[in-house]
């Protein structure tokens, strides 16, 4: 019905959009790599020549990739630019690993208008910088229109693993605490409002942020932590299902802890949706031995993007695989397992 | 309210369900709603082993035939109408596909979360004709209707409904005997009022409206407790403070100038007559999907083996189907009342794997 | 099987309301009921208002309870 790019300005002429020249390999392609790219993501392994060279760390390193089609690509405290950083950075982190380089692939709709890809370009510099990563290669190639939505960011990433650092989803033992840190389901709030298919406004703003110095200082205070990993695109309850599979153990819940701004839980009321299963992308999850648990609320209390951090569940030896919650009248039931598409429901 | 009081009110309905000791009661809980909430809050798992809870026929998505599903498929995919659709249909299996098969096949399926943004929808595409499909009890019927008065008034050429609406009345005689007692749906009751139910009272059917917190679902079966043991038939209103003697009349007064009783026929229980509504003729015929498209009559083919009529009569617990959890899941579901996040075997399987 | 939510009326115009629960606010159809004004609690759902809001739950199940075993 409305057009892909219907976040755009709406003015765009043919000088100031994305055309299949750009990424036909030729003089334009070369003009948008050195006119938009290079200025932003400047350092000194960005270069001309086919591949980066690096120093190599000391230690072990960890890697991991992300594909970013977010739509719309702008929303409250956030794009996909600065998604796409931090959704990778954050990978890295959760290993107890400091991101060290990173590379992009763009794939741009034809008709994207340039002015914005500069400022998903902008967007990633900042948080890349925030988050001390350099951006060290990159790709960008165009779809005719209508093969992708606006534009389709992926990134990869290399981080070194800080010694003394063992981090696993496997890792969770029965008596560790669970910490989130922060208010749970606000991207995908973010999302469904911005995408306005429901009529619904609400004061609410992505949690998108790169995480890693929110690892770091946790590390600093103690190594004792046995999982720490990043709630995206399924939510805080499905990082809980996963872990307690790949710990085989249970995992039990106290829903009043679960922090929610009021606002999140008010679209969820009205659509009929979990706030557990909506997205986040500047959420934790950890897992640390109780007696590390306060310690870690401390830090993170004193963070930038964990000052509503809090203890939310423990782990149990019973029913492995199963995530139980305990309601507000003290009786137990289980967390709906994680499935498929989020549908609002109304009846 | 401070939180002390709230836990006194708690305790106080909770004394009254514990300290049960009388004869096996069955409460039935005819709407889904209820039974998401039930489970939600795990309050089977804190009443005695003599109070127990059935789920009954109360999901609008449950006891849609699967030929309903087949009509709006080829609504989308052989008429290229625009299907808008509560959330909750979308994974609900039609003979051959469902609505996200036909997505996933160059379909247009818009969920929307009120009849009235469908009507707005078909204003923003003139050149598309918008199909709402128009399901739930009497608490939803009043948007459906307000949506066709709305268009009626905007001359929209391109808005219908495609309608499966039911009104709960029949369906309690249709159950009884299956429940010593029944949670009536809060929210039909608003419209409703409670005149049906005193009714229902002097034909020997007994039931109290219930609210949808845990204190309220407490109350209400406290209520129960206590009046089943006084012998007599019973009408309660333990949600008043949504739920008017007289209900909405202005919301029942829509209905009835919108929609006309129709004979229907329920997922489970079969042909209840009289307990349909199809918009009003000639008055509003011409929003009428079957009539504009002209649609062949169709009859789905549930699955043979699935049994969700029986769940949903209260005639079996979901597991006693033999492809409950094996065949049947929430991922892939067979019967309607797997999709559903309210259907009772959705809530069996994702919440009562404790036990 | 109707999700309700309860909502307070912020605005109202010709037959329409913004409502707000908890900071989500939406535009609703109050044709339903009479004698609303901003500042009554009204129960949504599917994008009407189908009740008028008298109590909140505990105030409403502590009165049910008092009546039955007094």
């Amino acid at each position: 019905m409305r057009g892909p790019l219907q976040a755009g300005s709406g003015k765009e002429t043919m000088d100031n959009m994305i055309t299949l020249a750009h990424g036909a390999g030729g003089k334009q392609t070369s003009e948008l790599i050195g006119g938009l790219f290079k200025k932003y993501f400047d350092n000194e392994y960005l270069t001309a020549d086919d591949a980066a060279v690096l120093p190599a760390p000391q230690g072990r390193i960890a890697m991991s990739t992300d594909g970013f089609i977010v739509s719309p690509y702008k929303f409250p405290g956030g794009n996909a630019g600065k998604l796409s950083i931090c959704g990778t950075v954050n990978d890295l982190a959760c290993m107890g690993a400091r991101p060290l380089y990173l590379t992009c692939a763009f794939v741009v709709e034809e008709g994207f208008p340039v002015p914005q890809l500069e400022k998903l370009a902008a967007s990633m510099a900042e948080t890349a910088k925030e988050a001390g990563v350099k951006i060290v290669a990159g790709d960008t190639k165009v779809a005719g229109r209508g093969q992708v939505d606006g534009v389709f960011i992926t990134t990869t990433a290399v981080g070194e693993i800080l010694p003394g650092a063992e981090l696993s989803g496997a890792y969770a033992k029965p008596g560790d605490k669970i910490i989130v840190t922060g208010d749970v389901g606000r991207h995908g709030a973010t999302i469904l409002l911005a995408r306005d298919a429901f009529g619904i406004e609400a004061d609410v703003t992505s949690d998108c942020a790169p995480l890693w110095e929110t690892v770091r200082s946790m590390l600093a205070a103690t190594k004792n932590i046995h999982v720490i990993r990043d709630a995206t695109r399924g939510g805080v309850g499905t990082v809980l299902y996963e872990i307690a599979s790949e710990s085989h153990v249970g995992i039990r819940l106290d829903r009043a802890s679960v922090p929610v701004d009021p606002a999140v839980s008010g679209v969820c009321g009205m659509l009929g949706l979990e706030p557990l299963y909506l997205a986040c992308e500047g959420r934790m999850v950890v897992f640390a031995p109780a007696d590390q648990a306060e310690i870690l609320l401390d830090v993170l209390r004193k963070g930038k993007y964990s000052e509503n951090a809090a203890i939310i569940g423990e782990v149990i030896d019973s029913m492995p695989g199963r995530v139980t919650v305990r309601t507000p009248i003290g009786a137990e039931t289980l967390l709906p397992p994680p499935g498929g598409e989020l549908l609002p429901r109304i009846c | 309210m401070d939180q002390n009081m709230e836990t006194n009110v708690r305790r106080s309905a909770l004394d009254i369900i514990r300290g049960y000791d009388g004869p096996p009661v069955r409460i039935m809980e005819v709407c889904g709603t209820h039974t998401h909430a039930i489970f939600e809050q795990g309050i089977r798992g804190i009443l005695p082993e003599n109070i127990h809870l059935i789920s009954g026929p109360g999901c609008p998505v449950c006891v849609t035939e699967t030929g309903f599903i087949d009509e709006a498929v080829c609504l989308a995919l052989e008429k290229n109408a625009v299907i808008a659709t509560f959330g909750d249909l979308v994974r609900v299996p039609g003979t051959e596909m469902n609505l996200a098969g036909v997505r996933a096949r160059g379909g247009d399926v818009k969920i929307v979360y009120s009849p009235l943004d469908a009507v707005e929808l078909a204003k923003e595409n003139p050149e598309r004709q918008v199909v709402f499909l128009s399901v739930g009890f009497e608490t939803t019927v009043p948007a459906s209707c307000l949506a066709v008065k709305r268009a009626k008034e905007s001359g929209l050429k391109n808005f219908t409904l495609l309608t499966a609406n039911k009104t709960m009345d029949e369906a309690y005689r249709a159950l009884r005997g299956s429940a010593d007692a029944f949670l009536y749906p809060g929210h039909v009751s608003a419209i409703t009022g409670m005149r049906i139910y005193r009714e229902l009272r002097e034909e020997g059917i007994s039931g109290v409206v219930c609210g949808f917190t845990a204190s309220e679902i407490l109350t209400a079966i406290a209520m129960i407790i206590l009046r089943l043991g006084k012998g007599t038939a019973f009408a309660e209103n333990a949600y008043p403070r949504v739920v008017a003697e007289e209900g909405t009349p202005i919301g029942r007064a829509l209905i009835e100038e919108v929609m006309e009783p129709c004979d229907a026929v329920w997922r489970g229980i079969g042909k209840i007559p009289g307990s349909g509504l199809c918009l009003r003729k000639p008055e509003y015929a011409e929003f009428d999907a079957r009539l504009r498209f002209g649609i062949p009559e169709m009859h789905g083919r549930p699955n043979p083996a699935c049994r969700c009529g029986d769940v949903l009569m209260g005639r079996i617990k979901p597991k006693e189907c033999p492809i409950f959890g094996k065949v049947c899941t929430p991922e892939h579901p067979v019967g309607a009342c797997m999709v559903s996040s309210e259907g009772t075997c959705s809530a069996y399987y994702k919440y009562d794997m404790l036990s | 099987m109707c999700v309700g939510l309860p909502a307070k009326i912020v605005k109202m115009k010709n037959g329409t309301a913004v409502v707000d629960a908890t900071g989500a606010r939406r535009e609703i159809s109050t044709e339903l009921l009479s004698d609303l004004e901003p500042g009554d609690y009204v129960m949504v759902h599917a994008g009407i208002a189908i009740a008028k809001i008298t109590a909140d739950d505990e105030a409403e199940t502590e009165e049910l309870l008092d009546m039955l075993e007094g």
